[in-house]
């Protein structure tokens, strides 16, 4: 008896899809083979206020397991991913990583969202004998004043978002800035960073203004920025906080009156904002639109999993860091940390932001820097950041173990 | 610096202070009648703000989520005192009530993970509340002063509801005397319930009007409850009035402290709680115990 299966419209993207994934993908995801698991530990925050960029980590790994596995495994093991709940707290963090590094074995770790929690864990990587590759961790002092040898940052950071801003804006009709950030060490990093570019590039910061962590009323802020007489207003917020600062800054009509760069454009606010997002400027860590095979091959089978749901700057930072860690473990032929250690100095992965090189003088990726617009794209539900101009990676990563810029 | 400024940052904090006062008034009442000190209020306040965005999706009527969020939540909490706190109030130590709402704290705050998603929800402001409104040169936003608004009448209503109803002179005899106030023939159990699920209403209702400021989140209540705690505690545990007034000056002292003394803003606020409390060990319109 023969059966026949009839070949569906949806089957075929899925197959067209899938194939052109596993196409995009780099050669070592091909092994196939099975054996004990390659155990990665993600230390990220399941509850708590920053509980929706840790969800984002979680889902791309699993996306990564599922497709890495599927196409065979890596090093023809399969991936494990082992998830604790730091809350966005250092001790608490430091404590869920000894719990992986001891009784999960976990000598990979990564994921973690807040960079309080990262610098805490750095000067214990050398005692549980782990590598932490950063996916977000944004604190420009992580690579430089921080510097450990088993830390490695595949991310943009602070420092390199204000960047790529600060640049743009050298050309932008805007003269007077005021920059407002959470005052964090991100948010800090961020300011700090963005007020020395942005007088390189000959423009004028009028203040520089910090909001306390999990801020809720923004109005004193708002009022601020009104006052200062800024055309432009440079914004290191993000989650809970970015999307209170916009509501009320709408509410004020705000932007009628300045123009927000942000430091990082996330995908999430935009959601919620909606049309008030409109036109929001600012640096992107994850360029969606960038039309690239690997990002199409990252987007599509993203979109596909979680039905249409749009990647985030999480999402696709996620997804860079694992594929340079696997690109690094393929490199070494081990999974032993200090080997991989050294896979990575200087390994170059063309990632879904493009070509990344992992430098071996602070261990920063150097990535490319991405200036998007929020705009309406008929291919999305809703509004997406549409790149407006890409600085090559030499000229936006800071200069060794420092987070300033000599070029 | 013109007057018109000065107007707009008392207007902003009297538009915070609204908020607060809604969620440090159902607090101050719950533990005036009941002495417990509600851990829960906070993922109240954030249960309050989702019900009311969904109300909102389904109605379509941002007055019906003002309406019906408040009762919807004020009822889950009158089952929770019904369910669970009546049957620790033979008990002496306070640490039982903690633990009972610390852990209704996380039950909610899991539930609203498991119904809504982790992914913060927008609220939007109807049309006839959006726009600005231009006072002495100042532009200022229409839906905050619905706010100030709001909040004037909340405190108008329960202060006229607590001192002119009957149901209002028995709260406040129980508050004085349960046991008198049993001998004498009410149900103080009942009233006990009816006070909770009030308590629960308020912190609703605070949240459903703060989501159009900050979205709805999970953690969303974390840190406001602190700030309604210290109202209190400035205020006077049990207190309506101190916590009209608790709320009014930790709204002055975020806003005025944020704007002036960016780097102490937090702090202000807790040496505000200092001084009242070395001044007033019992808040200042609160009793000694």
């Amino acid at each position: 008896m023969i059966t026949r299966q009839t070949m569906t419209r949806r089957r075929v993207l899925k197959g067209t899809a899938g194939a052109s994934a596993l196409a995009a993908a780099p050669g070592f995801l091909r092994h196939a083979g099975a054996a004990a698991p390659i155990r990665i530990g993600i230390p990220t925050v399941v509850t708590g206020g920053y509980a929706l960029l840790g969800s984002q980590v979680i889902r791309t790994c699993k996306l990564v397991k599922k497709l890495t596995d599927a196409r065979g495994g890596l090093l023809g093991q399969p991936v494990e991913f082992f998830y604790q709940d730091t809350q966005g707290d250092p001790a608490t963090c430091v404590r869920k990583c000894q719990e992986l590094v001891e009784r999960d074995n976990c000598r990979i770790l990564t994921g973690v969202i807040v960079s309080s929690e990262a610098a805490a864990m750095l000067p214990k990587l050398e005692e549980w004998n782990a590598i932490f590759i950063s996916h977000g961790n944004g604190d420009g002092r992580l690579t430089a004043e921080l510097f450990v040898p088993r830390f490695f940052r595949a991310n943009t950071s602070a420092p390199m978002g204000a960047r790529a801003l600060a640049l743009y804006l050298k050309d932008a009709p805007e003269k007077k800035f005021i920059a407002l950030a959470s005052d964090a060490a991100w948010g800090r990093s961020s300011n700090t960073a963005f007020e020395a570019q942005i007088k390189k590039v000959g423009k004028e910061i009028v203040d520089m203004v910090y909001a306390p962590v999990a801020n809720k009323d923004y109005s004193p802020y708002i009022i601020k920025i009104l006052q200062s007489g800024a055309q432009g207003c440079y914004v290191a917020l993000q989650g809970d906080e970015a999307r209170a600062f916009y509501s009320q800054a709408t509410q004020y009509g705000l932007a009628e009156r300045v123009q927000f760069f942000t430091e990082i454009v996330a995908q999430a606010d935009i959601k919620v904002l909606g049309k008030d997002a409109i036109g929001l400027m600012g640096s992107s860590r994850y360029p969606l639109t960038y039309d690239i095979p690997q990002n199409t091959a990252f987007r599509e089978a993203f979109m596909r999993e979680y039905k249409n749901e749009i990647p985030d700057w999480t999402d696709g930072e996620m997804y860079q860091a694992l594929m340079i860690l696997f690109a690094a473990i393929e490199k070494a032929g081990s999974t032993e940390p200090g080997k991989i250690a050294a896979a990575m100095e200087d390994l170059e992965v063309t990632s879904v932001k493009g070509p990344v090189l992992m430098r071996r003088c602070d261990h920063q990726g150097e990535n490319q820097g991405f200036v998007v617009k929020v705009a309406r794209n008929d291919k999305y539900a809703e509004p997406v950041g549409e790149i407006v101009k890409i600085y090559p990676r030499e000229v936006n990563t800071p200069d060794c173990r420092s987070s300033s810029f000599s070029k | 610096m013109t007057f018109g400024f000065i107007l707009a940052q008392c207007l902003s904090a009297l538009s915070q202070a609204a908020i607060l006062f809604f969620i440090a008034c159902g607090l101050t009442l719950i533990f005036g009648i009941m002495r417990i000190v509600n851990f829960a209020h906070g993922a109240i306040f954030m249960l309050g703000a989702y019900v009311g965005l969904t109300v909102l999706a389904v109605t379509g009527s941002f007055l019906l989520s003002l309406l019906l969020a408040p009762v919807a939540v004020g009822g889950i909490g009158m089952a929770f005192e019904w369910i669970f706190l009546r049957h620790l109030y033979g008990r002496r130590e306070g640490g039982a009530y903690l633990l009972l709402t610390f852990g209704l704290a996380i039950v909610l705050s899991e539930l609203i993970r498991v119904i809504w998603g982790p992914q913060p929800l927008a609220s939007g402001i109807p049309d006839y509340l959006r726009g600005i409104v231009v006072i002495l040169g100042q532009p200022f936003p229409l839906y905050r002063l619905f706010l100030i608004a709001s909040g004037i009448a909340a405190a108008v209503a329960i202060w006229q509801f607590l001192e002119r109803t009957r149901a209002g002179l028995l709260i406040r005899a129980v508050a004085q005397n349960a046991e008198m106030v049993h001998a004498l023939g009410t149900d103080v159990a009942l009233v006990r319930t009816g006070v909770f699920g009030l308590g629960c209403a308020m912190a609703a209702l605070g949240g459903v009007l703060a989501a159009p400021l900050v979205t709805a989140f999970l953690g969303m209540g974390t840190n406001v409850v602190i700030d309604a705690f210290v109202i209190v505690i400035i205020g006077g545990m049990g207190s309506f009035a101190g916590s009209l007034i608790g709320s009014i000056l930790v709204g002055f002292v975020q806003v005025l402290g944020a704007y002036y003394f960016q780097d102490l803003a937090l702090a202000f606020m807790y040496f505000l709680m200092l001084i009242v409390l070395v001044i007033r060990p019992g808040g200042l319109l609160g009793k000694e115990d």
